[in-house]
């Protein structure tokens, strides 16, 4: 089949089925089988909750989606609105709209925020300009000026998601958003993402805190030793303790 | 100490210009007041060539060349082999410098630069090794091996004979034209993504910034400026010496700029300076315990002052009560910073939004 049927084939299966698809995904660290075998469908538009235990593979899932340089997807295939994510490199992936906040090293340091944001407007593809991203998060205004270094934790989670948006986004990849931020920090982070959640763009979130992922989610996949060991409803996670405390612990 | 950005003003940019320009043409003059000697002049602006595009890549990308020889040395042989069955002018020599500069860095770059730190030293070490141990065998016929590639050429430029104080104002146009390009660099754009990958080359990846094509190009400029220092060193003194191409050529570039000052563009032009009167006018006085002397100003450098002559300036301004640059622009392991970010990710962790 040729690429183009290929990519057509696939943007059909993607109508009927899901705008983010992850088919038979394994990924290795080296030697180390950290992805064995997950499936899993993202709907358009929706916020996804990838929970499960430490080391049960989460963080290793969104960077294969994302197409870091590691780990090395070995077999599979990832599926973006019809666009073979599988096929790509990171800065591809970006530009094909992945767009990764990643769990640590979120911002640039050496330069100021406002260059963290211009860096990421270079790539073709873009979103919001600067001064809508300055609307959206008045207290980056403040600091346009200052060494992205000197931000509180907060901020810089706060400059990260900002630099995804001001990327053309289709698929926003969120590594523990909430960790080590303050609760007031972390309900400005929730009303962002569900900012983020009705401009139509797709999120998925993996989260330490599976309760505060599960109350903003709308579907959920639970990872288990890197299978999938769960695919449906966000509430039913919630609703499910059996499941929670066998997987999640909580 | 400020986190505040200074922004950019023409005025200051021509006083810094106008200032450097004034102290590096008249350095045949107060070069004699302290020992030197006019020739000597010469030779420190061409390193200082050497040095400024090695800051480019050293400074800017953080990408330690332990091979940048290689551009020096090819060119120098170019320049000769041109002046010797080509042509005496010194244009067509440049331009085939330029071109032979550019080409072997778009191959060596395409081999190198995938990968970072002691394994792109030590690659690009190896690649200039291979071309040194070339020299001396499979091109000998060429470079004339171990005996270097002599010739009685009389470099002109458009019939001007390129000797004495006329080699001197060429490389002193070049070294300021070089200065100037150089800052202009580091406050564009593309100085703005060296700096990203320097800090944070993934991130960079992530919003899909394909990061090997700014390597590449901050690879090139900085052999650019290798090659046309090299195409100087022969113009001033025609003759290729192997040792243009040797490891030892490498490093003193880089001992250059950790003595000056990385990523700080002016450092690394002061300590070719520094060198270069220590290799010439000190080793008059002391003899070969120059080495010696030398060596151990390097290490007192490195452990006391990482950041170079110009962390010195800063330090002393920072006692005087003036805002200094932050210290992890040029010493990026520095205590001080290090300690700084540790406390940074403490507070982060804490949740604190000080």
């Amino acid at each position: 089949m040729s690429a183009t049927a290929e990519n057509a084939a696939a943007a059909g299966a993607g109508q009927n089925q899901a705008f983010l698809s992850c088919r038979d995904m394994h990924a290795y660290y080296g030697e180390s089988y950290i992805v064995q075998g997950m499936s899993f469908d993202v709907p358009e538009g929706g916020i996804m909750a990838l929970l499960g235990r430490n080391g049960a593979g989460k963080t290793t899932t969104l960077r294969t989606i994302a197409r870091a340089h590691e780990p090395t997807l070995k077999q599979g295939e990832i599926w973006l609105a019809g666009q073979p994510l599988h096929k790509m490199n990171a800065n591809k992936a970006a530009r094909a709209g992945v767009q990764l906040v990643p769990e640590d090293r979120r911002i640039i340091p050496g330069i100021t925020v406002e260059e963290n944001l211009i860096v990421a407007q270079v790539a073709p593809g873009t979103g919001w300009s600067i001064e809508e991203v300055y609307e959206h998060f008045p207290r980056l205004a403040e600091r346009r000026r200052q060494d992205a270094v000197t931000l509180s934790g907060g901020e810089q989670q706060m400059l990260a998601v900002a630099r995804a948006m001001a990327r053309e986004v289709k698929l926003l990849l969120l590594d523990e958003p909430y960790e080590g931020l303050a609760p007031q920090i972390v309900q400005e982070i929730e009303r962002i993402v569900e900012h983020v959640k009705s401009l139509g763009i797709t999120t998925v979130m993996v989260e330490q805190n599976a309760i505060a992922a599960l109350r903003l989610a709308d579907t959920a996949v639970i990872v288990d030793m890197g299978e999938v060991a769960y695919q449906g409803d966000a509430q039913e996670v919630l609703d499910n303790k059996e499941l929670r405390e066998e997987y999640l612990a909580v | 100490m400020s986190t505040e950005y200074r922004p950019h003003s023409w005025p200051r940019e021509g006083i810094v210009l106008g200032v450097f320009a004034v102290v590096v043409f008249a350095m045949p003059w107060w070069l004699t007041w302290i020992g030197g000697y006019e020739a000597l002049a010469t030779k420190i602006v061409i390193w200082a060539i050497f040095a400024l595009g090695f800051d480019i890549l050293l400074g800017f990308t953080g990408y330690l060349s332990f091979g940048h020889a290689a551009f020096f040395g090819t060119s120098g042989y170019v320049a000769g082999l041109m002046f010797l069955h080509y042509s005496e002018s010194i244009i067509p020599a440049l331009l085939a410098c330029l071109v032979v500069s550019i080409v072997l860095a778009l191959v060596l770059g395409f081999l190198t630069l995938r990968r970072t730190g002691i394994y792109f030293a030590i690659l690009t070490l190896a690649f200039a090794q291979m071309l040194h141990a070339a020299a001396l065998s499979i091109f000998q016929e060429w470079t004339g091996g171990d005996n270097g590639l002599t010739m009685s050429a009389q470099p002109n430029l458009f019939g001007l004979p390129m000797d004495g104080l006329n080699v001197f104002y060429l490389a002193a146009v070049l070294v300021v034209i070089g200065f100037a390009m150089a800052r202009q660099i580091r406050r564009s754009p593309l100085g703005l993504m060296l700096r990203s990958i320097k800090e944070n080359q993934m991130r960079l990846e992530y919003t899909g910034v394909n990061v090997m094509a700014y390597k590449m190009t901050a690879y090139l400029i900085s052999a650019i400026y290798a090659g046309t220092a090299g195409w100087l060193m022969v113009v001033y003194e025609p003759y290729v010496a192997t040792k243009f191409l040797h490891w030892s050529t490498s490093g003193e570039v880089v001992i250059m700029s950790v003595i000056g000052g990385v990523n700080t563009l002016i450092g690394p032009m002061i300590g070719a300076a520094f060198m270069m009167y220590f290799e010439n006018v000190v080793q008059s006085e002391i003899g070969e315990l120059w080495k010696l002397v030398l060596g151990a100003i390097f290490v007192l450098i490195v452990i006391f002052l990482p950041g170079g002559f110009v962390d010195g300036y800063n330090r002393v301004r920072k006692v005087l009560g003036q805002k200094v640059p932050s210290r992890r622009h040029n010493v990026p392991d520095s205590p001080e910073s290090m300690r700084k970010l540790r406390e940074r990710g403490r507070t982060a962790e804490a949740g604190r939004t000080d």
